[in-house]
């Protein structure tokens, strides 16, 4: 089993966490994205995104399982076949999510090429685009070292 | 339990306009997202289709450069899981009826 241990720097990403934290609660009864199937009845449709909502949840909690208390004590997270599909996904629904709460002021473009100026952000969404590139630079991590076992899995 | 086995237990379709229209064949297509990552979108294609390198690539750039691309075509029930299975990536996935045939 491939395994992938990656020293964070606690003063960097410590504050970022209770941000997170509150995403996650916040995802706890809703999609991160509206996502649903046309010519659904109302039950099946409800069971459609109550399915993808208790994924997105146990995604998350594998998500947070990653800052334990060695976290805490060495900036160390890891990342192997066990968790690395939970952990991607649950970083693009906290991305998601961070985007449609805490980022809206940003156009799509300046999203899409990572040409944010953040100088002119308020302290709350800076906090939440350092937190929106810390989730994509983790999934870079695990694409590029996990991608076969993903793959495999 | 996933949404499809939930419609065969709980759901009957018995109006034949219904069962007609999911009969024929319905395309699988993904939409355009500011969010997600151009690699990650790779890697849910090839995951969850099993398509290679290039034609992952070629997908995701089609959702990126002309905001959506139609991922697959086949049965509805099919479709569904891929729908269902895209879904719960964060992708947004939609299904629409394949007219082309």
């Amino acid at each position: 089993m491939k395994r992938v241990e990656v020293k964070l720097a606690l003063s960097v990403v410590a504050p970022l966490l209770d941000l997170v934290k509150r995403t996650i609660d916040d995802l706890q009864d809703r999609l991160a994205a509206p996502q649903s199937l046309q010519d659904l009845d109302e039950d099946l449709g409800a069971a459609w995104k109550g399915e993808l909502l208790a994924g997105q949840n146990g995604d998350c909690q594998r998500f947070l399982a990653l800052f334990d208390s060695e976290f805490f004590a060495s900036g160390m997270v890891a990342f192997d076949d066990t968790n690395a599909e939970s952990v991607l996904r649950a970083c693009a629904a906290i991305r998601l999510r961070l985007r449609d709460r805490e980022l809206k002021s940003l156009s799509d473009e300046a999203l899409e090429s990572a040409g944010v100026e953040t100088g002119h952000l308020d302290e709350a969404a800076q906090k939440a685009y350092m937190g929106y590139v810390f989730l994509a630079t983790l999934q870079e991590l695990i694409i590029q070292h996990l991608d076969a076992a993903i793959l495999e899995g | 339990m996933t949404p499809l086995s939930a419609r065969t237990a709980s759901v009957p379709v018995p109006q034949a306009e219904t069962e007609l229209a999911l009969a024929g064949r319905w395309r699988v297509v993904v939409l355009n997202d500011p969010v997600n990552l151009m690699s990650y979108v790779v890697l849910v294609f090839r995951k969850v289709f099993g398509f290679d390198e290039p034609t992952a690539r070629r997908h995701m750039l089609e959702v990126h450069e002309l905001g959506r691309s139609v991922v697959w075509s086949g049965l509805r029930e099919k479709a569904e899981a891929y729908v269902f299975t895209l879904q719960q990536w964060h992708l947004t996935a939609i299904l629409e009826p394949d007219e082309t045939r």
